[in-house]
């Protein structure tokens, strides 16, 4: 049984060989079909696995305050009467945000830590900081501040973390620092991070928080999550639809090549029958043609995709995928594998190939082999 | 090979059935065929040989009628058990050789015996054995498209022996030869048929129709045998 399989196959690699140009093309549109659909796969997923990192240790609620419709500075007097709002166990003022480097044409996402402030004169830098800037411990970086200014800090070290996309842009530095860098006075603060007793009542908080101060915006973090996902959704839907076409075409080749046997492969097939093939051996061969094509495809592509997005930082959809990205510190994902989408991207690809080369073979080979005699 | 017989009772084949090109290719064609003498099928073109060689090498059934191999009727065999029929029993020789092009002559003649799992070392040896037979040995690595029509026809035969048939159909064998090829032909034919395996052949080529393998003629027309004898 397994020589009988051993046979059929040697035959069936001579086969797909005999047709090294047509076959190798075939390989070629079907391997980057899964390439592209796998890299916008692992990339999205891989994104929201860092934002869920990102926003795993999040406030619960987050307190803005707009103004015109616009974030604004938060006074950190409204904690006293957000305070005394029943189920809310801690508040704190934040202090972050954005720092452009013309340099480097990136952004820096500035940040107050709660807890291990770095000291006066000093800032703790990400993965991606220091890689753009060739910043290392003990290095003094320079930013222009608020008045243009230029503040020199001394590098205490470079943040290691689960994400890069939590870490890398990050640059920590004191309160006093901070306020002196961005002109923020003191009073205020970037927003305010709220954490509740019960999760159920986290509607109802932000509803009073609302109602205490009417220019005020309480984010719950269930809703960035949703924003974040939905951000990348869309991102990867997009390129999806326009990938689409791409799809659509490569299937109409598939579906040409598969059903439209040539009268050569008839009449193969026809010879096989005629010299002794079973139609079940016929069947087994083309099966075994099938799946050589399509798995060969298919592994080539994850594993070029996984190298792309995971080594090669998506550098082909990226601009697309991230969208904002352009002033962004470059960060390498974390690698990670969905095995689910993995099975889902097989079914999709290698299924529907391998029987689309069966039934048209199976056709052929369930007539008369008498044909091959005239 | 003794008492061996094909039995061909009352078999018709209709082609098209009920459509307007309809086409009776036998109509209720009888005979037995003793496989202890080689028999040759002749008549004009259209006049059923092919048909008649499909229907009796099980590669088409009829569309009336019976066939028995022995005692055991072949017609309502299941495909499998036809087939396994087919293999064991009948080597087959097609008129235009029917060799599978892009794969060496060795692979060809190997190619029968593939879905019967043997090892692999023991099925070359023999196909080898075969190709050696018939002056191919040292063209076996050979891709078939680059090998001479009797050299091509010589592969097609040794691929019709490779599975040890008990008889060898052959349509038209001598149709694309020359008269030299075609006396070739039928000295391996007689060599075959002195090692005890029965020839069957459809053709209208004097050459083979008077040759010493000519030992039945059955003579055919419009899907009919009108005439059934041994030469003079």
């Amino acid at each position: 049984m397994i020589r009988r399989q051993r046979h059929i196959l040697d035959f069936t690699i001579s086969s797909l060989l005999r047709q090294k140009g047509k076959n190798g093309g075939l390989l070629l549109v079907y391997g980057v079909i899964v390439f592209v659909v796998a890299s916008i796969l692992l990339f999205t997923h891989a994104l929201r696995r860092e934002a869920e990192l990102l926003l795993r240790d999040a406030p619960e609620i987050v307190v803005q305050r707009t103004l015109a419709g616009r974030h604004h500075p938060v006074p950190i007097a409204w904690m006293e009467r957000v305070g005394e709002i029943n189920g809310v166990t801690s508040l704190r003022p934040r202090l972050w945000g954005y720092h452009y480097d013309p340099l480097i044409r990136a952004n820096f996402t500035l940040l107050v830590p709660a807890e291990n402030q770095p000291p006066a004169g000093s800032v703790d830098i990400g993965a991606g900081v220091s890689k753009i800037r060739g910043a290392h411990p003990g290095d003094i970086m320079v930013f222009p501040g608020h008045d243009g200014v230029a503040r020199s800090f001394a590098v205490r070290e470079v943040l290691s973390g689960d994400s890069q996309l939590l870490t890398g842009d990050l640059v920590l530095l004191s309160e006093n620092d901070y306020r002196d860098f961005s002109g923020l006075p003191s009073g205020q603060a970037t927003d305010l991070a709220v954490t509740v007793r019960n999760p159920k009542e986290l509607g109802t908080i932000a509803e009073k928080i609302t109602r205490i101060y009417p220019d005020s915006r309480p984010i719950q973090r269930s809703e960035i999550l949703r924003t974040y996902d939905a951000a990348f959704s869309w991102r990867s839907g997009l390129l999806l639809v326009i990938f689409s076409a791409a799809a659509l075409a490569f299937a109409i080749f598939a579906w040409d090549k598969a059903t439209g046997l040539s009268a050569d492969q008839r009449r193969e097939i026809g010879i096989l029958k005629a010299i002794g093939w079973e139609t079940s051996d016929v069947m087994l061969m083309k099966c075994w043609e099938g799946s050589v094509i399509s798995l060969t495809a298919f592994l080539a592509g994850v594993i070029l995709a996984y190298l792309h997005v995971f080594l090669g930082s998506a550098s082909l959809f990226a601009p697309v995928l991230k969208g904002w990205s352009t002033l962004y510190p470059a960060f390498r994902l974390t690698p990670y594998l969905d095995f689910g989408e993995i099975v889902v991207l097989f079914l999709l690809t290698v299924v529907p190939y391998t029987v689309a080369t069966i039934v048209p073979s199976w056709r052929a080979a369930v007539t008369d082999p008498d044909q091959v005699m005239r | 090979m003794s008492g061996a017989m094909i039995s061909i009772r009352e078999v018709s084949k209709v082609f098209n059935a009920g459509r307007a090109n309809e086409f009776r290719a036998l109509d209720r064609v009888s005979l037995e065929l003793s496989l202890e003498e080689s028999t040759v099928f002749k008549g004009p073109s259209g006049s059923g040989k092919t048909t008649l060689l499909s229907i009796l090498g099980g590669m088409s059934r009829p569309s009336s009628g019976r066939i028995f191999l022995d005692d055991r009727e072949m017609t309502s065999l299941p495909e499998r058990f036809l087939t396994g029929i087919r293999r064991s029993t009948f080597g087959f020789v097609f008129q235009q050789f029917n060799l599978i092009k892009g794969i060496s002559a060795l692979e060809n003649v190997m190619l029968p015996a593939y879905p019967t799992g043997e090892k692999f070392s023991l099925l070359r040896a023999r196909a080898m054995e075969r190709l050696e037979m018939l002056d191919l040995g040292r063209r076996a690595g050979t891709r078939v498209e680059l090998l001479s029509g009797g050299e091509a026809q010589r592969v097609a035969i040794a691929r019709a022996l490779v599975n040890d048939p008990k008889v060898i159909i052959a349509d038209e064998p001598t149709a694309h030869l020359d008269s030299r090829l075609a006396r070739e032909f039928i000295d391996i034919m007689c060599r075959l048929k002195g090692l005890g395996t029965s020839i069957v052949v459809a053709s209208h080529d004097p050459i083979v129709c008077e040759s010493a393998l000519a030992q039945r003629v059955v003579e055919m027309r419009d899907g009919c045998v009108v005439e059934t004898g041994r030469p003079a």
